[in-house]
């Protein structure tokens, strides 16, 4: 029996809010569009707030209501609103790059298909069937490749949109054809009916025995979808001139929605598959692969860059690679896909506070200075202390200072993979991170210790001054007090198995 | 001799492959475009092949299948639109649609 607190009700209402504005900005007079963003930020924190309350199974199945969807949901939600305040901050800067004439001509959108995208990233948080999954997905990438061109006067965007294009259209055709193989070989689209029958016809005399090379083949194509997704190496190369190329909070979005959303997929497809006794040992040696290489390019190439926005594109790629290590360390013999649930989500929560934190610090010095090169925070400390002091919390925390949320991420994902006794990945994780302590520390060096370009304060919105002062908050609560957190995510209330009618 | 499972997999892994080398080495955004379509239709084949033969007890397809084309097909033409746009705006900003003069973005 539906009502307002059943589980797709979040979803509606966020899919109503994106087509309201739609619909409100084409009816509106023209002129200054920052309502829409404010009516966004506002509607969303209503529905984050709603998700605690909502009950009841989902009834369906396609779509998962347990509390990892409700959580990752709620990762979607935070980023958006993040996002829209950062838009907010960006008009200037997006109104100098659109054709149009007049305050707020065309910038409408902008606020609008965030809001789409934040929609399909919560569908698959909760999509348990190829089906929602590939639907989903496409929802929340076709907003992207929008978002990421939008600014259409500027050479950059639109280079950074075709790359995107081209290489996102190339990630969905490789995961419809793996969808493809794994229904020709398994006959089914839904993963928890997957999980039940791969036992039964991996074993000898099932229609599966012996062509375990056809599933890997399969899972394989699905990887190397989802390995563009989350931005783990060597599906990288779109990351950092995308990144870099990308309207600011467009950036921010692709780095924090589009990684934990990817990341969410990732566990939930590859858990049937993983445990198998026959697939999970190869599996778990290609995620060992692919979390070493992103590790190891995300970490050495950040190391020259001199623009924040192509450092932050490697360190995303560095994080990513952190998160496949406790992907990596699952035990193929019994994997621990709650604890790995748990390790992925808590990362991904501190991965948002301090991505957004450093991004919206961006966005206000970029469009007040003119540029986003670490040389244009030369001296922020000076212009704007507050900035400045949020900046060095941002960088702490995602180098993995202690007392941050970073730390402690670093620390549960190092932990588990020390107890699945992989080395190598802990030597170059421990490596990486070394090397991050060099480039975020290069950040706050030229903050303190170089003389600003121009002497001008710089101003920061009342909207903005929040959200920093919230994200900074967040990052030092967390990071001494991570139960809260961790134990939102500890119940899995049901396997996947468990939802199957 | 009558047509099997493996003629249309086969056929279907031949248009993926020709596609995929197809955004690989051609250099025109447009002729790389249609390669992706096509990496996609491959996929189409091979699910509306899989359905066909995938028999349940009851002697009908399983039909899972082909919802999931149409979804396919949906889907794509919205991508298509989408990215037939953003390329025909930036052929207005540069006057070419050719992989090597997009390339500003660079270490």
């Amino acid at each position: 029996m539906p009502h307002i607190f059943a589980p797709l009700t979040l979803e509606i209402i966020v899919l109503i809010l994106g087509v309201f504005l739609l619909l409100a900005e084409s009816l509106a007079k023209s002129g200054d569009r920052s309502w829409m963003g404010r009516w966004g930020v506002a509607v969303l924190a209503i529905v984050f707030g709603w998700s605690f309350f909502t009950t009841g199974d989902s009834g369906s199945v396609f779509y998962s209501a347990d509390s990892t969807a409700l959580f990752f949901k709620r990762i979607a939600l935070l980023s958006t609103i993040g996002i829209l305040v950062m838009a907010l901050e960006f008009q200037t800067v997006l109104q100098r790059f659109i054709p149009g004439d007049g305050k707020g001509s065309g910038t409408g959108e902008f606020f609008a298909l965030p809001v789409f995208t934040c929609a399909g990233l919560m569908f698959m948080a909760s999509a348990i069937d190829f089906l929602l999954i590939f639907v989903a997905l496409e929802l929340s990438t076709i907003s992207f490749y929008i978002l990421v061109a939008y600014m259409r006067r500027q050479n950059a965007s639109l280079e950074a949109g075709v790359k995107y294009l081209i290489l996102g259209a190339l990630g969905t055709g490789f995961l419809v054809y793996g969808i493809t193989w794994v229904f020709g070989l398994t006959g089914e689209t839904q993963l928890a009916r997957i999980a039940q029958a791969l036992p039964l016809q991996l074993a000898p005399g099932g229609r599966l025995h012996g062509s375990e090379t056809a599933i890997l083949f399969a899972v394989g194509l699905l990887l190397v979808a989802l390995g563009f997704k989350v931005a783990a190496a060597p599906f990288q190369l779109w990351v950092p001139d995308v990144y870099q190329g990308a309207p600011t909070p467009v950036t921010a979005f692709l780095s924090v929605g589009s990684k934990a959303a990817g990341f969410i997929v990732l566990l939930r497809v590859l858990e049937p598959f993983v445990s198998q006794p026959v697939l999970g040992p190869k599996l778990v040696g290609i995620l060992n692969v692919l979390a070493i290489l992103s590790l190891a390019y995300g970490s050495l190439a950040a190391l020259p860059q001199d623009n924040l926005k192509r450092l932050l594109a490697y360190s995303s790629i560095g994080h990513a690679g952190y998160l496949l290590v406790s992907l990596a360390s699952l035990n193929p013999a019994a994997p621990d896909f709650a604890g790995a649930t748990r390790t992925i989500g808590f990362y991904l929560v501190g991965y948002l506070l301090m991505t957004l934190l450093a991004f919206l610090v961006l966005t206000i010095v970029s469009s007040q200075s003119r540029g986003d090169d670490i040389a244009h925070f030369n001296g922020l400390s000076k212009r704007s202390p507050f900035l400045a002091f949020a900046m060095v919390v941002a960088m702490a925390s995602l180098a993995g200072i202690p007392l941050t949320v970073g730390f402690y991420g670093k620390f549960m994902v190092f932990s588990a993979a020390v107890a699945a006794q992989k080395f190598l990945l802990v030597g170059i994780g421990i490596v990486s991170v070394a090397a991050g302590f060099y480039f975020y520390f290069r950040v706050i060096a030229a903050m303190f210790w170089r003389e600003p370009g121009e002497q001008s304060p710089v101003v920061v919105s009342g909207l903005s001054k929040l959200a920093v002062a919230t994200l900074v908050a967040g990052i030092l609560l967390l990071g001494i007090f991570p139960g809260p957190v961790l134990n939102s995510i500890k119940v899995r209330n049901e396997p996947a198995t468990a939802s199957l009618r | 001799m009558s047509v099997t499972l493996n003629h249309y997999l086969f056929a279907s892994g031949i248009l993926f492959a020709i596609g995929f080398s197809g955004v690989l080495l051609r250099r025109n955004i447009l002729t790389i475009f249609m390669c992706l379509e096509l990496m996609l239709n491959a996929a189409n084949l091979s699910l509306v092949a899989f359905s066909r033969f995938n028999v349940s007890p009851t002697g009908l397809p399983n039909y899972n299948a082909q919802i999931l084309v149409f979804f396919i097909i949906t889907v794509a033409a919205a991508e298509v639109a989408v990215g037939l746009a953003i390329i025909v705006s930036l052929f207005r900003a540069r006057q070419t649609t050719h992989v090597e003069d997009v390339n500003s973005l660079k270490f």
